[in-house]
């Protein structure tokens, strides 16, 4: 079987994923080397992308280093800031049945939101693999990230500039997918619930110490208000459902 | 442990990049056979998303108050207008990318010139 086109239709639909990741990586790296504090931040740069590959990780690993958040935090904030992802894997278990352990384990480290967009709209040509199709996207996908990442901490290393501020990446960041879930209703329920939360948690325990009563809390509320938020969903104000 | 010890960073490299794993194996590990998962596991999974990211947003905002006193920094009026132009930009053209540097670039230009 021709492989040469599937790996060209891999690398055509990666295109955007270039764009998108080389940029955002780069503001995330700049962050890392000008706010972090830490003694090679291209090094942690690149193997904090390459081991994680998470977006909104890698800013918010920032603001860990700084205030040496303890490790059982941490994990627990990875949990809420990734938890989508273990939902990514249901629509692709069935393809990746009966791979190769080794490339099974690359399909799943390497599963971001855009590499699993990718994969699932699965534009590959007609006759062509389908797994050699997802693992060079995969592989493509992952090394835009690293480039992106690196080379912001190389930049920022480089280059000092009055950063004063630049740490409002993060915050954008959080906004904008915020934004982008509240496009849909049944979301904006449920953000409702963790503004609520959050609010109360950080007036009671203050910036430093809201976010794990804040988890608590929220997850609580999810589980025991499940039925009543399920109606909510539909709500619309002053309109019927 | 300081948090730009070696120590430190080893130790959030490696609980970051496996939870994140474990995260996105976790339907491979339970749900390989054909098995759906229970119904209150999906149903957390999907709500649980906005709700964090919410949260987020939430201890974003709470850090500037309790950094940049209020009173002294016109109320928050740059984190205020900065958050104004990031929703109202990705509204609008939908370009995170856009929506988060031209965000940044406000917020930047204020509390370097305008807002200290």
């Amino acid at each position: 079987m021709n492989r040469k086109p599937v790996l060209k239709q891999a690398f055509v639909s990666s295109l955007p994923v270039l764009m998108g990741y080389t940029t955002m990586g780069f503001a995330a790296g700049v962050l890392l080397a000008t706010n972090s504090g830490v003694e090679h931040p291209a090094l942690w740069a690149f193997l904090t992308s390459a081991t994680s590959i998470s977006g909104a990780l890698q800013f918010m690993l920032v603001d860990w280093i700084q205030k040496a958040q303890p490790m059982l935090e941490v994990a627990l904030l990875t949990v809420c800031l990734n938890i989508r992802y273990s939902m990514y894997g249901l629509s692709l278990v069935e393809r990746f049945r009966g791979l190769p352990i080794a490339k099974k384990l690359y399909l799943i480290w390497s599963l971001t939101d855009e590499t699993y967009a990718l994969e699932v709209e699965n534009k590959v040509p007609p006759g062509g693999d389908s797994i050699l199709y997802c693992l060079t996207l995969a592989a493509l996908n992952h090394c835009y990230w690293i480039i992106g990442v690196v080379s912001g901490a190389l930049a920022g290393t480089a280059l000092p500039f009055p950063n004063k501020g630049i740490d409002f990446a993060m915050t954008a960041l959080f906004l904008v997918i915020l934004t982008d879930q509240c496009r849909e209703c049944r979301n904006r329920v449920y953000a409702a619930v963790g503004l609520l939360a959050s609010v109360v948690c950080a007036l009671v325990f203050g910036a430093g110490r809201m976010l794990i009563p804040s988890i608590i809390l929220m997850l609580s509320a999810l589980i025991v208000f499940r039925k009543p938020l399920e109606k909510l969903e539909s709500w619309r104000p002053g309109g019927r459902s | 442990m300081s948090g730009t010890s070696t120590e430190y960073l080893l130790l959030l490299t490696a609980v970051t990049a496996v939870v994140t794993f474990l995260l996105r194996a976790l339907p491979f590990l339970f749900f390989g056979t054909g098995r759906r998962p229970p119904a209150l596991v999906l149903s957390i999974g999907k709500v649980l998303s906005p709700a964090a990211i919410a949260m987020l947003v939430v201890y974003c905002f709470a850090c500037y108050v309790r950094d940049r006193a209020p009173a002294d920094h016109l109320f928050g009026l740059a984190e205020i207008a900065a958050a104004v132009v990031v929703v109202a930009l990705q509204l609008w053209k939908r370009n995170p990318l856009l929506s988060i540097l031209a965000g940044t670039a406000v917020y930047m230009t204020l509390v370097q010139t305008v807002i200290p």
